[in-house]
């Protein structure tokens, strides 16, 4: 039985599963805990690709991983789209979120004030090699502000349209388990407005900063001014069975607000996401901005970046190309090769009689 | 009562993965596309335990048409060991309790990547095809939304345009391997990318093949006894991978699609590439048992 002597293939894909996971060993809850402590930010970055809120879980995908990525992520979504769907949430108002962070680029001042909150923004980016040399790396703490600023604040756009600088979108009245879900049903276009901000929201943040700087470096029409960029916490208000309303905890979230003139009036583009994620809010938002009338097939044209930015879609196809195709290449050989035979012999034919 | 009575006891994993609302759009789906046969229907394609692109959208149709008594083939290439046809095997098998097989005549659902058997499939069984890019207008519009309208009027203009500059600059078509396919007269699909050798086995075939592309989120169907033609012009016939003549090196089995093995002295071997074929041609000729089916393809030829 020669060909079945061959067949090593489910020993093979077991032991190469067991090689990479012996690199980072097992690991426990301290693991998991110490991952969620120390990168919030990468969790934060996980937990919006993956369009699922839970620390604990982006940092268990994180270490079982070893990091890698997309494979987090992927490790996620799985898991999510398994989980039944319980309640939705109502609506947040800019208003009501629990702002840490909140500027502005397109006033000196704002109502409510500007609010830097935490950036490395002004930091001098100097890596703490000392800490090799056996030193703690100790930043300095923090000395609180004298009158702490309000934890609310009204939207910038908001005053912009009482002073008839833009228009806001018509308010969306859809509700509750009527909103499209984009984990859900597929993604048309033109895409429905939900599906757009759904898909931005679980973006991968390389591809749409790719495809966001592309727009700011002049493929888009619309230059972005961040008209406001908040980092804040969002209460998720639920509804008991009972009809009570209560808080069923804080989701940390990032959004964007970008403006372009468009005529007389301002444009308006925005993003949000889960955790905070500056980069992917503002490139994302630009993308909503220089999305309406662009041409099909453009990169700031909606089925153009809504498809290429889906990370698990892309990062999956990507690697897919290390499976073996030499059937779809045997086919192919085969046309070149009569192609080829096809020619020589047409030249053959063409050669003068002696 | 009680909560408890009312509820069945928690576990972590819904049979087969996927949860009843995921199945029950797939069911849906599946039907659509059997309705209307080559047509491409959006389906929300949920995210399974394996990455995009490497069998989703075959995935969640196997894993929503499995009973524990449904008896599961998978082949990667033609081949039922290469590395991920054992994984998505495995999976199946673990998550839906499913038995499985190799051979082409024993399974009731056979999920495939590039290839469909050189055994005829009967009417009781169901070949799912996994698909990269479902739109066999990609080359000529990669904007699904307007491929879409393209499909809905049925305008295939590009679509002929561009085999007919193959011929002009190539002397033929070019298209290798996903050839496309007018199904029931109306709808042009990508039959996937089997090599031209297989396009032939779809046409009025009695089994039912469900094609499925998870990261591009569509799925179609081509229902029993439909017809499923090839994009020719009348004048340039279809014409298969030049296999018919090749014997397989290690079976000896002559007549089917092969797999080239390059060689060190700069020659080409051959090893026939519907895998458990050849492995049934050699047990035949080692212990005279015979369990090899009939075949589409006889003497080489479609039959």
């Amino acid at each position: 039985m020669a060909y079945v002597a061959t067949r090593g293939g489910e020993r093979a894909i077991e032991q190469s599963e067991r090689l990479f996971r012996e690199a980072m060993g097992g690991f426990d809850k301290a693991r998991v805990t110490e991952i969620k402590q120390s990168l919030p930010y990468l969790i934060d970055r996980v937990m919006g690709e993956a369009s699922l809120y839970d620390e604990d879980l982006a940092a268990i995908a994180l270490a079982q991983t070893g990091g890698e990525l997309y494979e987090a992520v992927l490790l996620l979504r799985a898991w999510r789209t398994t989980q039944p769907r319980l309640q939705v949430a109502a609506p947040v108002e800019q208003e009501q979120l629990f702002t840490h962070r909140r500027i502005s680029a397109a006033f000196k001042d704002i109502p409510g004030g500007q609010v830097l909150g935490p950036t490395l923004d002004y930091a001098h980016r100097i890596l703490a090699t000392e800490v090799l040399q056996g030193a703690d790396y100790k930043p300095a703490p923090v000395d609180p502000a004298e009158a702490p600023s309000p934890a609310y604040q009204p939207s910038v756009s908001t005053w912009q349209a009482e002073n008839d600088l833009l228009d806001l979108p018509d308010p969306d009245g859809t509700e509750g388990n009527d909103i499209p879900d984009l984990t859900r049903e597929p993604l048309l276009f033109p895409s429905k407005r939900a599906h757009t901000l759904q898909s931005l929201a679980r973006a991968e943040t390389g591809g749409v900063l790719a495809l966001g700087y592309a727009a700011m470096r002049g493929y888009g029409q619309a230059h972005p001014t961040v008209n406001e960029l908040r980092l804040a916490e969002a209460e998720i208000e639920v509804t008991h069975p009972d009809g009570r309303s209560f808080s069923a905890g804080r989701v940390k979230v990032s959004q964007a607000e970008v403006v372009d003139k468009k005529g007389e009036k301002l444009g308006i583009g925005y993003a949000a996401t889960f955790g905070w994620n500056e980069v992917k809010c503002i490139a994302a938002a630009t993308l909503d901005l220089n999305s309406p009338g662009a041409d099909k097939g453009a990169p700031t044209e909606e089925e153009f970046f809504l498809y290429h930015t889906e990370g698990v879609e892309s990062s999956g196809f990507c690697i897919h190309f290390k499976l073996p195709h030499y059937v779809t290449f045997q086919s192919s050989l085969d046309a070149m090769r009569d192609a080829k035979a096809k020619k020589a012999a047409a030249n053959i034919a063409k050669e003068p009689a002696e | 009562m009680k909560l408890a009575d009312l509820t069945k006891p928690w576990e972590a994993l819904s049979y087969g993965f996927l949860d009843a609302s995921a199945k029950r759009e797939m069911r849906r789906k599946m039907l659509k596309s059997i309705a209307v046969p080559g047509c491409q229907m959006p389906y929300a394609s949920r995210e399974v335990p394996m990455a995009r692109g490497w069998g989703t959208g075959g995935l969640q149709v196997s894993l929503t048409l499995v009973n524990p008594r449904t008896r599961v083939k998978v082949i990667d290439q033609g081949a039922d060991d290469s590395v991920n046809a054992a994984s998505i095997r495995r999976f199946i098998a673990r998550v839906a309790g499913t038995p499985t097989t190799m051979d082409t005549l024993e399974a009731g659902l056979i999920q495939s990547r590039h290839r469909v058997p050189e055994e005829i499939l009967r009417d009781d069984q169901v070949l799912v095809l996994q698909v990269p890019n479902p739109e066999p207008l990609r080359s000529v519009q990669p904007n699904m939304s307007i491929a879409r309208q393209m499909h809905a009027d049925a305008d295939y203009g590009r679509m002929w345009l561009q085999l007919y500059e193959q011929i002009v600059r190539s002397g033929r078509v070019m298209q290798g391997a996903s050839y496309p396919s007018l199904v029931h007269g109306r709808h042009v699909m990508t039959p996937s990318p089997i090599p031209r050798w297989d396009v032939p086995k779809q046409h009025m075939a009695r089994h039912l093949t469900i094609l499925s592309a998870g990261r591009e989120k569509r799925i179609f169907a081509v229902p029993p006894f439909t017809r499923v033609e090839p994009l020719v012009f009348s004048d340039v016939p279809y014409k298969v991978e030049d296999h018919g003549d090749l014997t397989c090196t290690r079976s000896g089995t002559r007549g089917y699609f092969m797999n080239e093995i390059p060689q060190n002295d700069g020659t080409s071997a051959y090893e026939v590439s519907d895998s458990e074929w050849g492995v049934k041609t050699i047990r035949a000729a080692e212990d005279g048992g015979e369990t090899r089916g009939e075949t589409w393809y006889k003497d080489g030829k479609m039959s």
